[in-house]
């Protein structure tokens, strides 16, 4: 799921100023009171989720640590889980740092080409003339809309013709294809590439290929951070592709696929299987492993977070 | 122009090549298995099977049941996720500056965790035993996890998921919708004597109409295609929920578990048809190709 951050662009409001002692309307306490409340119920859970993360197993398993086991947090007890957690696997473990180190492997490369096959051909869909324009915009679009799993089975059976199924770089390749990106690219070049700079590229005697390269591209920043923003998230949280295509294979797996064996593994909801594993994963390791998954998606949220404001004209989405 | 063509279709070479990768050829490749009988091994060569295998792909039973699922789950999710995207964007819309900045912040963080991550959350929530919400399980008797995530209770639990990774990411499309509305209009109609509500409905909720028909329009293209959430479920369960509880784990299951790569590919292409039509329509009536009425 991906959205367009977007400011809040009413710059009248900030003018508003309540004088000192002016009643504060009916109206506007409710609706900060309804307002607050909802962001408590939104907020809670995954504060109390996280917290998790840094609880014990034996607070968790004696109720310990009052309100959300918030009492009962500690860094101590993260690494211990965390030493649990790369336990995991055959041998000496060491899966889970492999999972992540996949992720990142597939996510760079696949932005790579997303940015370096979108970028090009939003230019030339905002930019140039030509026949049949229309029709790839369309279809552009069309691909936009659609959720990454419909294609799944089709895809196992293209990757399966050239016996790569077990492999991480077909998906790379894969996710690299990111309509999202060319749509990104298609408005960004649309409306914030002004007219005077290509026509006077022109006037120079740089051709259209030229001027993308030498003129366009690099004012794109904001474009180029959004397109990787946006495929990155995508190609991170995918779980259904790499289920189908890196399932057989141990060591190409991504880390959805090994959140997944970790639930798998856990005595929680399998204790037949967990029985004969020698690493016990519960409810704090479950949520370690999960938060540490995130982060480094919350560190690129974080990088992009200026560009994001900044990209308020984009309003669409992809499901 | 003849170079501005050519120069066209050079710069969108990469984005061609990498659709035929991702889309076309595995699109072809469905086409033709699905039109081949399942190998087996008694007839290990398969051979041309006609529409056989989309016939009984639409006849199995577990089609019509996971259909069934899935709009169960769309039935209770999509209203409260419209009446939450739309509610939560108009209520940022009317607040100022740092609250408002603050509150969306806080929409959007559970948007923030992807899938898997998002399924965790759910577990550490729906498992009695950890539960900050637990004052819930206990009211309706239920003790276990296993009796949390029944499989009568199963489409409410994928609408709590689903509503609470989703509504975030479109609260904050629609309120960018509404912050296209020029500041003129709505004080010309509070001076007009227009209230807050009148406002709302009379301007708001029109203009940033198309913005909510998309929303609505993927988040059904979505919940055809759901995937993920079920998939697990039906692991931390150990069966409880079928693995076949929506269509595309039926596609899977067809592909993976029975090895009828035929009818996996039959159904993954009613399902692409699915996708494509409200796709299309999302495409050619909610604006996304020509000018738009809200910026």
């Amino acid at each position: 799921m991906m959205s367009i951050s977007t400011q809040n662009s009413h710059p009248s409001k900030y003018k508003i100023q309540r004088k000192p002692g002016e009643k504060v309307g009916i109206g506007t306490s409710v609706r900060v009171i309804v307002m607050v409340g909802i962001g408590a119920i939104f907020a809670i859970p995954i504060i109390g989720f996280v917290a998790m993360g840094f609880r014990s197993n034996e607070d968790v398993a004696s109720g310990k640590g009052g309100f959300l086991g918030l009492g009962s947090v500690s860094i101590h007890n993260a690494i211990n889980s965390f030493h649990t957690i790369n336990a995991f696997g055959p041998g000496k473990g060491g899966l889970f740092t492999q999972w992540i180190t996949n992720s990142v492997l597939l996510s760079v490369a696949a932005c790579a080409l997303g940015v370096f096959s979108s970028l090009p051909a939003g230019y030339a869909l905002a930019r140039l003339r030509f026949k049949g324009k229309r029709t790839v915009l369309f279809l552009t679009l069309l691909a936009m809309t659609m959720p990454n799993t419909v294609l799944v089975v089709p895809i196992f059976l293209e990757v399966d013709k050239i016996n790569s199924v077990g492999q991480l770089w077909p998906l790379m390749v894969l996710l690299g294809f990111f309509p999202f990106g060319t749509y990104l690219s298609y408005i960004h070049f649309m409306t914030t590439l002004p007219h005077e700079l290509v026509e006077a590229a022109r006037l120079d005697g740089l051709g259209d290929i030229e001027t993308f390269i030498k003129v366009a591209l690099p004012i794109a920043k904001q474009a180029i951070a959004l397109v990787c923003f946006y495929n990155i998230i995508a190609v991170w949280t995918n779980f259904f592709l790499p289920l189908a295509l890196l399932s057989s294979s141990q060591n190409h797996q991504t880390i959805t696929l090994g959140l997944q064996q970790l639930i798998g593994a856990s005595p929680l909801f399998n204790p037949t299987i967990a029985a004969g594993l020698t690493v016990k994963l519960y409810m704090p390791q479950l949520a370690l492993a999960t938060f540490l998954s995130t982060l480094p998606l919350l560190a690129i949220f974080i990088f992009a977070q200026r560009y994001l404001l900044r990209g308020q004209t984009l309003g669409a989405v992809k499901g | 122009m003849k170079s501005e063509k050519r120069a066209s279709w050079i710069l969108l070479t990469p984005f061609i090549l990498l659709s035929l990768a991702a889309g076309v050829i595995p699109i072809g490749f469905a086409l033709w298995t699905a039109l081949q009988k399942p190998e087996t091994i008694i007839r290990p060569q398969g051979g041309f099977g006609g529409l056989s295998a989309l016939l009984n792909s639409l006849r199995d039973p577990r089609l019509v049941t996971s259909f069934k699922d899935i709009l169960i789950v769309m039935s209770i999710w999509l209203p409260i996720m419209m009446l939450g995207i739309v509610g939560l964007a108009l209520l940022v819309h009317s607040s100022k500056g740092k609250f408002a900045g603050i509150m969306r912040g806080i929409y959007y963080l559970p948007g923030a965790l992807g899938g898997i991550a998002n399924f965790m959350l759910w577990v550490y929530l729906v498992d009695p035993q950890f539960s900050p919400i637990n004052f819930i399980w206990k009211d309706l008797h239920l003790t276990s996890i296993s009796s949390v995530v029944s499989i009568g209770n199963t489409p409410y639990i994928l609408a709590a998921m689903l509503f609470f990774q989703g509504v975030g990411s479109w609260m904050i499309i629609v309120n960018g919708g509404l912050n296209g509305i020029p500041d003129e209009i709505l004080e010309a109609s509070s001076i007009d004597g227009a209230g807050t509500w009148r406002n709302v409905f009379s301007i708001k909720l029109p203009l940033v109409l198309p913005w909510i028909g998309y929303a609505f329009l993927l988040n059904v293209a979505y919940g055809f295609q759901l995937f993920l959430e079920p998939y697990l479920l039906n692991e931390i369960t150990q069966g409880a929920v079928p693995s076949q509880y929506a269509p595309s784990q039926l596609a899977y299951e067809f592909a993976f578990t029975d090895r009828n790569l035929p009818a996996a590919s039959a159904l993954s292409l009613v399902l692409l048809v699915i996708s494509l039509g409200i796709g299309m329509i999302v495409v050619l009536r909610t604006g996304l190709l020509g000018d738009r009425k809200v910026k």
